[in-house]
């Protein structure tokens, strides 16, 4: 048996009194939507198609005589480019280990949240914590943390014994890449445990007592009752966290800068510096369209599973 | 039983995980730069002080050198931060509203395409409009102004802002705008004074959403800000991480200014938050 979240969605308010569509009301929905159709027309639609157009140029500004129309140069050259390509490698890891991670934690995490027991409303309001703080102060938090010298994991590994001297978390590649998927995690996980708590709050009580009747174990009763409701809720945390992971900067940026060597320069920070560093206008855009697509093909499939499961309600 | 023990052991686990490395940094903040730097650390300061918090308002001369001048930024950052931050919540509930109303009371041809648009603006990486952005906003002659920061993170806001509220908007009873028709209310007058209040919880989670976006935005911060006229926290708090003569107890303390405003914020309306944001994501 199949349970879907949807069955229990409130009834769209106005559904019984749905009034006739008539063309007038049409131009009155356009004309309340026109100022947000023109921000984000401007903001968002035109930069897109103005940088697929800056994608087909070599365009440095620095070097603003050479500029000129090269076609489809910039992507070719990404194919046998091998900072491009190492660093996506590096990102399509990060993206996996954070979304293994993230979606690991933050299911035992609502699933602690949504028993009962004394100081639960001291743990949901420590959740907000990583949520409330900015990407770069995450760097910086997990670098002193992390720090070779003066950290404060080395000093606390060291007291309990685990370690015999300090070690340099940071200057090791595997170890630079742990540790900034580590602190991306911790920074977003608030996010996911939001939207699974609140999946779980919608799984009535009778289908549990129903698997007690029925001798369900804890194994037996999550696999049955709570997972099939957590479809759903899931599917929405993979398509926020994916994007999320693709385009992680702000901690990545301060916390290693994308060494040591490039084990952690993710596509995020490669771009960024070919853009403010290099000046170099043309390639960035190639860079932030296969960027666009990657994610854009992430998210339609995605959204299409949700579609195929008829649980969108828009 | 057995079951007990399990759950607080993790409730326990969880909470140390969330809390220490925020304790570590406000523990640092607290110190002399010489404890902060002894082997082994000091999980406590040993001499509390508040030297490096009042060091922003009236830095001492090494502490001035810090993250190119970035100590006596901070307090202009932080003001930077809050305008436009409460600036970008503010135009985008004006701009959500009009655009949620729509969506929650006229049945209209494209509602659904236009909605799923919306969404997929939303799904476009930051990085990939950040050099046309640059260039129309150096056109504009809006780069280094808070003009440019708040119609980026406007954009990057009202598909989620519109999101929340069309949701909330849903379940405010149509008798209450029909009894306004029926008192002859003008469609502003019965926003502003039956519609509105009615639909405030939707309206502060929307808000409280758009002015942590706005916030915690680094990257745009980056590309369009010069000088501390309109450089915000993150920008300034990255400057002491990659100084490295950066003093560690002066980034700390910056670190734990930048978290204090959003960290309140959210605190105060974590109830609202959660409900508000569940309601659209839960829903789909």
């Amino acid at each position: 048996m199949t349970i879907t979240a949807v069955d229990t969605g409130k009834p769209r308010s106005g559904t019984e009194q749905r009034p006739r569509r008539t063309m007038g009301d049409t131009a009155r929905a356009y004309l309340l939507n026109a100022p947000a159709m023109i921000v984000i027309g401007l903001l968002v639609a035109y930069p897109i198609g103005y940088s697929f157009w800056l994608s087909l140029h070599r365009y440095n500004l620095k070097l603003p005589a050479l500029e000129r129309f090269v076609w489809f140069q910039n992507y070719l050259s990404l194919i046998g480019d091998p900072a491009f390509l190492s660093s996506l490698r590096v990102t399509v890891a990060f993206v996996v280990v954070v979304l293994g991670l993230t979606v690991i934690l933050g299911t035992a995490l609502a699933l602690v949240l949504n028993e009962t027991f004394l100081g639960r409303g001291v743990l949901r309001s420590l959740v907000l914590l990583p949520w409330a703080m900015p990407g770069v102060v995450n760097g910086l938090m997990w670098r002193t943390i992390f720090d070779a010298k003066t950290g404060a994991l080395n000093g606390l590994l060291l007291q309990l014994g685990l370690i015999d001297s300090y070690q340099a978390w940071l200057t090791s590649p595997t170890g630079a890449f742990l540790i900034t998927a580590f602190a991306q995690v911790w920074n977003t996980l608030p996010f996911t445990v939001i939207i699974l708590l609140a999946g779980l709050s919608t799984i009535p009580s009778e289908q549990y007592d129903a698997a007690k009747v029925d001798r369900a174990g804890v194994v037996q009763r999550f696999t049955q009752v709570t997972l099939p409701w957590l479809l759903h809720p899931l599917l929405i945390v993979l398509i926020l966290e994916t994007m999320n992971a693709f385009r992680a900067f702000d901690t990545i940026y301060v916390l290693t800068g994308g060494g040591p060597g490039d084990a952690t320069n993710v596509i995020a920070v490669l771009n960024v510096r070919t853009v403010l560093t290099y000046t170099d206008f043309g390639l960035g855009s190639a860079y932030s369209w296969v960027i666009t697509i990657v994610t854009l093909v992430i998210s339609i499939g995605y959204i299409s599973t949700l579609y195929q499961r008829g649980r969108i309600e828009v | 039983m057995t079951k007990k023990v399990v759950l607080h052991v993790l409730a326990i686990g969880f909470a140390l995980y969330l809390v220490v490395p925020f304790y570590w940094i406000v523990n640092l903040s607290f110190m002399h730069e010489v404890d902060a730097a002894s082997v082994p650390p000091h999980f406590l300061p040993d001499n509390p002080t508040p030297a490096n918090y009042l060091g922003f308002v009236n830095p001492s001369t090494d502490q001035a050198l810090v993250g190119s001048n970035a100590v006596g930024d901070t307090p202009y950052a932080l003001l930077n931060s809050l305008v436009v931050a409460f600036s970008t919540a503010v135009v985008n509930l004006v701009l959500g509203t009009f655009a949620a109303y729509s969506f929650s009371r006229i049945q209209f041809r494209g509602s659904q395409l236009l909605l799923i648009v919306y969404l997929l603006t939303r799904m476009v990486p930051g990085i990939a409009i950040i050099i046309p952005f640059y260039l129309v906003m150096r056109t504009l002659d809006l780069l280094d102004t808070y003009g440019a920061l708040i119609l980026s993170y406007t954009t990057f806001a009202l598909p989620i802002t519109i999101w929340i509220l069309k949701d909330y908007f849903r379940t405010v009873p149509r008798e209450l705008e029909d009894a306004a028709r029926v008192d002859r209310c003008g469609w502003f007058r019965m926003m502003w004074t039956v519609f509105l209040p009615i639909s405030a919880p939707g309206l502060v989670a929307a808000a409280i959403f758009s002015f942590m976006t706005a916030w915690n935005e680094f990257m745009f911060a980056l590309f369009m800000t010069s000088s501390i006229s309109s450089q915000t926290i993150p920008v300034i708090a990255a400057n002491f991480a990659t100084d490295l003569n950066t003093q560690v107890t002066l980034m700390a303390a910056a670190g734990v200014l930048a978290v204090v405003p959003p960290l309140v914020l959210v605190l105060i309306c974590q109830r609202l938050i959660v409900q508000g944001m569940a309601a659209g994501s839960v829903k789909g």
